[in-house]
């Protein structure tokens, strides 16, 4: 899980995401630091709206025109070594390179992420095409043998359908199919099994373990599903409206939460064998818009911990606790007035 | 497939037979017949019928019958004989009438057809692929002017704006010279020319419509799930442009080709008269003032069978174009 420090394949510092909207600018990423290591899953969670999806978008660059990216995105590409990927121009060579080959994402909703005018083999063999040989039969070669790794049954009659023919599941495999074709170092997977039923779901993820083994890739697994997240990931990074709130092992995330936002969603799981509590736990008041955010602590207005005088006029930065168990939060690290704990 | 074709042609005979009926009951409505425009016509020129030879040429057209005696008389003619009836205006013929204007209304209409979608298409997705640009505003300010303006306004003010350029009307596609001494190989640059006037023109009104269509649906399909797809496999945007969203967006497009078929054969009737073109579409026009009745009527039908055939040509093509279309029509 950790290895040296030089295995760490990417690294995001204080990543900041602006959208213009007509009301002005909203910050929804918020500053974000991350790493991940070569064959480590990490599990980026949150709730709707917080920042998970566009964080891992401006990976790949691939943010609508109207999300301002900064800070910086360095992937430990093949080859050239680090580079800052929100250097490269988002429409350029250099990108193009890296994504799909070296980055790849699978998405959320399989029924939609094909284009429906095209068969599951010709979307399947353009990365390969673009990335690995130009030679037509070697590629289709690679696909089949792709799609019979994620378990896709008559892969060569498969090949040849077009997405309305397959269902979902098969869809999700089909996807992981094509994301794989050219093994990235690094694969992102954004909520893969949110649109698939239980079953399909448990079938998706045991089938991302085994692969994730055989390739050797890492992933950034994102989610809101907690559940997903003990199952798959080492580390887990907590999300709450454009930060990261909290970052540790997954061990650690589950075993001693810090973060009252934490607990809150781990508290707001139900758990099969739970006796004496009826209602779940839920977290009170909703979450603040991006816009003209209140200084202070994101989750201020919602927190059970809150101080007063301190959360509300300071802003919390991860703090590592020394285990490695990172968290943004006064009423875990102390007050400010201890150096680095605060930015204002 | 071919079944389907099949079936789809074999539909179209019962088609015909009520459309006839409706186009030949609804042209000879209006109170009156040919012979009586023509009489009232001749009056005009002060020559005036006897009540005897009136009623004698109503019954040389054969105009006393009921109407459901002329059209079964009408039809008979068409299909025993391929007889499309007489013209009473032009004395021959219904045929030999349309076929002196075929060609070319073909040639124009065809011109123009192409004009409208090899200027429409690369206008559309640069203002798809540049949103909000001063390119894609002058365009499409442009492209509402071409929209909203009627086409003989805007065949005038072409008209008017070469005549003060040049001190020469350019009416109608050949100057007096090519009409008295044939077609020659000098005439030929100002013939293409003249043919410029009528393409800009009538092809303006539909070229915008598609700009737009183009535009709407480009836009809709970079908004889709895989065009991100596309983009996160590496794909370049020339390749997410043109393999994803513009093969989607086309769909419209080609449904919006039915419709281009008759355009093509009657061709612009108001913009024609205004250019003094010889097409179709003043023929038609004039057999229906004059109540012209088989004239009127054998156009309008011709329409109606190209409206069927182009209605059936773009369901092929969409089959052809987007795989969904084509499984369920197995089904």
């Amino acid at each position: 899980m950790s290895g040296a420090k030089d295995d760490v394949i990417l690294r995001m510092k204080d990543l900041k995401i602006n959208i213009k909207v007509d009301e002005g600018i909203l910050t929804v990423v918020r500053g974000v630091d991350m790493e991940i290591r070569r064959g480590e899953t990490v599990g980026l969670v949150g709730e709707s709206g917080c920042g998970k999806s566009l964080t891992s978008k401006a990976i790949l660059g691939i943010n609508d025109k109207k999300c301002k990216a900064e800070g910086q995105i360095l992937f430990d590409a093949e080859g050239t070594g680090m580079v800052d990927l929100l250097s490269l121009k988002p429409r350029g060579k250099e990108i193009r390179a890296i994504r799909g080959k070296q980055i790849s994402m699978i998405f959320q909703e399989p029924m939609v992420a094909f284009s429906p005018m095209y068969t599951i083999g010709n979307q399947i063999n353009e990365a390969t095409l673009l990335h690995i040989t130009k030679d037509r039969k070697k590629a289709k070669e690679i696909s089949l043998d792709v799609m019979k790794k994620v378990g896709i049954a008559n892969a060569e009659k498969r090949y040849d359908q077009y997405p309305h023919e397959f269902s979902g599941g098969m869809l999700q495999r089909a996807l992981i199919a094509m994301a794989l074709v050219c093994s990235p170092k690094l694969l992102i997977a954004d909520e893969p099994t949110t649109a698939l039923d239980v079953t399909i779901q448990a079938q998706i993820l045991e089938l991302m373990k085994t692969l994730q083994k055989d390739f050797g890739m890492s992933i950034l697994f994102i989610t809101h599903d907690l559940g997903i997240v003990a199952r798959m990931c080492d580390t887990v990074a907590v999300m709450y409206l454009g930060r990261i709130v909290e970052c540790a092992s997954a061990v650690e995330i589950y075993g001693n939460p810090m973060h009252p936002y934490t607990q809150g969603l781990l508290g707001s799981v139900h758990k099969i064998g739970t006796k004496g509590q009826k209602r779940l736990f839920s977290i009170d008041g909703t979450v603040p818009l991006a816009l003209n955010l209140p200084k202070g602590c994101g989750f201020y207005e919602r927190c059970s911990k809150r101080i007063d005088g301190v959360c509300n006029v300071h802003d919390p930065r991860l703090t590592d606790l020394g285990d490695g168990h990172r968290v943004a939060c006064f009423a875990c690290t102390g007050c400010p007035g201890k150096e680095g704990s605060v930015h204002e | 497939m071919l079944k389907y074709v099949g079936k789809r042609v074999l539909l179209f005979i019962p088609t015909l037979l009520i459309i006839s009926v409706l186009i030949f009951f609804i042209i000879q409505l209006p109170p009156g017949d040919y012979v009586t425009s023509y009489v009232a016509a001749m009056a005009a020129e002060g020559e005036i019928f006897t009540p005897e030879q009136i009623e004698g040429l109503r019954a040389q057209f054969g105009l006393d019958d009921p109407w459901y005696v002329q059209y079964f008389n009408w039809m008979k003619g068409i299909i025993t004989r391929g007889d499309f009836g007489y013209s009473f205006e032009y004395g021959r013929g219904v045929w030999s009438v349309i076929m002196d204007r075929l060609y070319l209304t073909l040639a124009v209409s065809f011109v123009i057809l192409v004009f409208q979608y090899v200027v429409s298409l690369p206008i559309g997705i640069y203002c798809a692929n540049h949103q909000y640009s001063v390119g894609d505003y002058a365009l499409s300010f442009i492209g509402f002017i071409g929209t909203a303006t009627p086409n003989f306004l805007l065949a005038i003010i072409i008209m008017y704006i070469i005549y003060i350029r040049t001190g020469n009307v350019y009416l109608g596609l050949f100057s007096t010279e090519m009409l008295q001494n044939g077609m020659r190989w000098e005439y030929v640059p100002e013939f293409l020319g003249r043919c410029l006037i009528p393409i800009l023109v009538i092809g303006t009104s539909g070229t915008c419509g598609i700009i737009r269509t183009v535009r709407a649906q480009m836009l809709d399909e970079q908004a889709r799930q895989y065009t991100l797809t596309a983009r996160a496999k590496g794909c370049s945007e020339a390749a997410i442009t043109y393999k994803y969203c513009l093969r989607a967006a086309l769909n419209p497009v080609v449904s919006g080709l039915a419709g281009s078929l008759r355009t093509i054969f009657s061709g612009s009737t108001v913009s024609a008269i205004v250019m003094n073109l010889a097409i179709q579409g003043p023929v038609l026009l004039a057999a229906l003032k004059s109540q012209d009745m088989y004239l009127a009527g054998t156009i309008v039908l011709i329409q109606a069978v190209l409206v069927l055939v182009g209605t059936l040509l773009s369901d092929i093509a969409l089959a052809w174009l987007d795989p969904r279309i084509r499984f369920s029509e197995r089904g």
